[in-house]
């Protein structure tokens, strides 16, 4: 008995999947491959409600002369390299013909060879790791990337806070934050700084030793590329020793978690990002009007309205895609991919090209700092890598 | 000569499978909508080996240990670094100027490799460890797999594992072919049940029985739970060198102790015991992970009425649901400690059949 009802579920669940993704004929998908859970889930649904806003004030393209309702096609990838594969396999048997993400360069990586495998060009939205579009012809993003950022922050740092020694947090096991932090050491000893370099295992919540010792260090910053979640425990103990000088961080800090952490401490918190709120006054609104209209959508943003940049770098990722399906006069991905070499597209975060490695061609990163008092994010300056 | 019919059943079966999976590798495209099943039955399968060769340690010698996670990242850790071509080594390990391992070897050497680098590991931490008893040992196999993962995410040893970095760019049959994981999880399932079958096995299952019998019939108890142990972590090396190929790329950290849980899962749902219930249970899970549940994920309007709760995530609300009511009431797993067989099946139908034709009710 037992069994013949497990039999009966599992074909209902069957009979569903397989009736759930039916979709109309003149209809072009667009895959939307970002975590939802796991380490990186935060981020990547703030991304993904990006290109939910985009879509929202775009839901049709015209290509080839045809009008085509566009489905975007979200699935969770977990942030896990294990489940990304079928994941990825997942939208390319959809039928994509462009995908978009993720956030987190390692999903990104794992992805990888299911879309090559599948013909479908991929898109990164915030995956900032060199090795995602190097080696191959169908993987670009649009976002600046690590050793860009990690010298773009050593010169920031010995610009503004004429800073001669940097201690350096990263977490062990973190492609991302050990890839950051390691251009940072880089950049920073090339312009005559000394630093000190630290690791942190996963699951680590007490950060006393490590602040100690970048105080006996002496150092002048503390760089901490690290996810949103040892952020706010690094701001709370730096706030606790009294540490005076800057934190530096790249985009991942760009969060409210990181304002929520650090309001009424006594901290300076510097981080660089893709897009700075207030950019575009119009976007801003709409964008603030779409999070607040539905509950959900408040929730996937992490409480309140504060655009973070990569929620404007999915909606220029999605405005991406469709330029691309329009220049490609086709949903063929074959002809996407050849068309995205060529594409040129200006959006909120600024001028959109690729380079020969499917690279944006991006030469600034906005520096902002945290304001403890008002809980918002303060524009700095547009920093370069040539000054 | 019966034994022989077996056999030649069981080789024609086994021909007809790979048939069947050629033509639908042929057929199916990776833009079709049952190109999902083609990943499910390359991980599935995967899973299936690793599945089995817990099995093994936990239903069969009763040793409960939660280090195969740890071993299957040896595995592919060790395939991943051996088989890298020389002139991709300076673009994957791009932090450590290329590595200190600067040659390659083919694929399935790789393969047979992780399986040896693992079965050394369960080997030098075995002589400690297997002295323990029951939930001692599970914590000690756990922390174990915990060191190892925080061990190859270590800088000082990045020239050799990449530190917190990804491995990749290296040969990958298994994600390519889907008769490639099947073949080399065929052998390996066929040598473990081999085994069980045996006298080791035999002496495994008095082990898990009771080990103060087993003893006093004059089975060496420390010899055997070596041999378990060391033969369950060779197999799971050799899934995870399967596993490295199935993702294209390797990093320690998805390697953790909620891998373990998984694969215990697998054990539990398919029935401790039972290597043809880890095999089905494993194909099964991993379908409706993967696969079959992700409707749950999406949006679904019917109509003006939208479907409430159907959002990103809910697929885990209710994916925890079933495998919570699995243990709770069906608490022997699909197949028990009983296995299934053509023959067994065979002999069933033609039982039945004798029983009707001497109108005997059923």
């Amino acid at each position: 008995m037992k069994k013949k009802v497990i039999s009966a579920l599992m074909t209902a669940a069957l009979a569903v999947s397989m009736t759930a993704s039916i979709v109309a004929a003149d209809t072009v998908t667009i895959g939307v491959y970002e975590p939802a859970s796991g380490d990186n889930g935060a981020g990547g649904k703030q991304e993904t409600l990006g290109m939910q806003y985009a879509y929202s004030q775009q839901p049709t393209v015209e290509i080839g002369g045809v009008e085509y309702d566009v489905n975007l096609d979200i699935v969770d990838n977990e942030s896990n390299n294990d489940k990304a594969v079928s994941a990825a396999s997942k939208l390319v048997s959809d039928g994509s013909s462009i995908i978009l993400g993720s956030y987190g360069s390692g999903v990104s990586i794992a992805g990888s060879q299911t879309f090559a495998d599948g013909g479908v060009p991929a898109v990164g939205v915030t995956c900032t790791n060199p090795q995602v579009t190097l080696g191959n012809t169908h993987y670009f993003r649009i976002c600046f990337l690590d050793p860009f950022q990690g010298t773009v922050l050593a010169n920031f740092a010995s610009q503004n806070f004429e800073a001669k020694k940097a201690y350096i947090l990263t977490k062990q096991g973190d492609d991302y934050s050990a890839g950051l932090g390691h251009y940072f050491d880089q950049a920073f000893q090339a312009l005559g700084g000394e630093t000190k370099a630290e690791t942190f295992p996963e699951g680590n919540s007490d950060f006393t030793s490590y602040i100690t010792a970048a105080k006996n260090f002496e150092a002048d910053v503390i760089m901490a590329p690290t996810s949103t979640e040892a952020a706010a425990l690094i701001i709370e103990q730096a706030a606790a020793q009294g540490v005076e000088v800057p934190l530096l961080a790249g985009d991942t800090w760009d969060s409210n978690v990181i304002l929520n952490a650090a309001k009424d401490k006594n901290v300076q918190i510097f981080v660089t990002t893709f897009y700075q709120e207030g950019g575009n006054a119009e976007f801003d609104q709409g964008m603030k009007d779409f999070i607040n209209s539905d509950d959900t959508n408040l929730a996937n943003n992490g409480g309140d309205d504060t655009v973070a940049a990569v929620t404007a770098m999915g909606y220029d990722a999605y405005y991406v895609a469709l330029a691309a399906l329009q220049a490609a006069g086709s949903t063929d991905p074959a002809a996407v991919n050849e068309a995205l070499w060529t594409l040129t597209y200006d959006g909120v975060c600024g001028h959109v090209e690729f380079d020969e490695n499917g690279d944006a061609k991006r030469d600034t990163a906005f520096v902002k700092s945290a304001n403890t008092e008002t809980g918002a994010w303060d524009f700095v300056t547009e920093q370069t890598i040539s000054e | 000569m019966k034994k022989k019919k077996e056999l030649v059943i069981s080789l024609v079966l086994i021909a007809v499978l790979i048939g069947i999976l050629r033509l639908m590798e042929i057929n199916i495209s990776p833009q079709s909508k049952w190109a999902m099943l083609m990943t499910v039955l390359k991980k599935g399968s995967i899973y299936a080996l690793v599945a089995v060769s817990m099995n093994l340690l936990n239903g069969f010698t009763g040793l409960f240990s939660l280090g195969q996670a740890g071993f299957m990242m040896i595995g592919a850790y060790t395939y991943a670094i051996f088989t890298i071509p020389a002139d991709q080594r300076e673009m994957v390990y791009m932090y450590y100027n290329g590595g200190i391992v600067k040659f390659a070897i083919p694929a399935i050497c790789g393969v047979l490799l992780a399986g040896v680098f693992a079965a050394f590991f369960a080997f030098l931490i075995g002589i400690p460890v297997l002295r323990l008893k029951s939930d001692y040992l599970a914590i000690a196999t756990l922390g174990f797999a915990e060191i190892m993962r925080a061990l190859f995410q270590w800088d000082t040893l990045g020239p050799l594992t990449n530190g917190s970095n990804m491995l990749r760019s290296y040969p990958t049959p298994a994600s390519a072919s889907v008769i490639y994981p099947f073949v080399v999880s065929g052998v390996c399932i066929a040598v473990i049940v081999l085994m069980i079958n045996s006298t080791y096995g035999r002496a495994f299952k008095a082990i898990r029985d009771d080990e103060i019998a087993a003893e006093a019939m004059g089975i060496n108890l420390a010899h055997h739970k070596r041999i378990a142990f060391t033969v369950s972590s060779f197999f799971a090396g050799i899934s995870g060198a399967l596993l490295a190929m199935f993702q294209t790329n390797v990093q320690a950290k998805s390697f953790n102790s909620a891998m373990t849980y998984e694969i215990l899962l697998i054990v539990v749902i398919g029935g401790i015991g039972s290597v043809t219930g880890s095999v089905i249970s494993s194909f099964l899970f991993i379908a409706c992970s993967e696969w079959l549940l992700r409707f749950l994920d999406e949006q679904h309007v019917i109509g003006e009425f939208t479907v409430p709760l159907m959002r990103s995530g809910f697929r885990k609300v209710v994916f925890s649901i079933i495998i919570m009511v699995i243990v709770l009431f069906f608490r022997q797993g699909i197949m028990g400690t009983r296995e299934f067989s053509i023959s067994g099946i065979l002999n069933k139908i033609s039982g039945r059949s004798r029983k009707a034709q001497k109108g005997e009710p059923k």
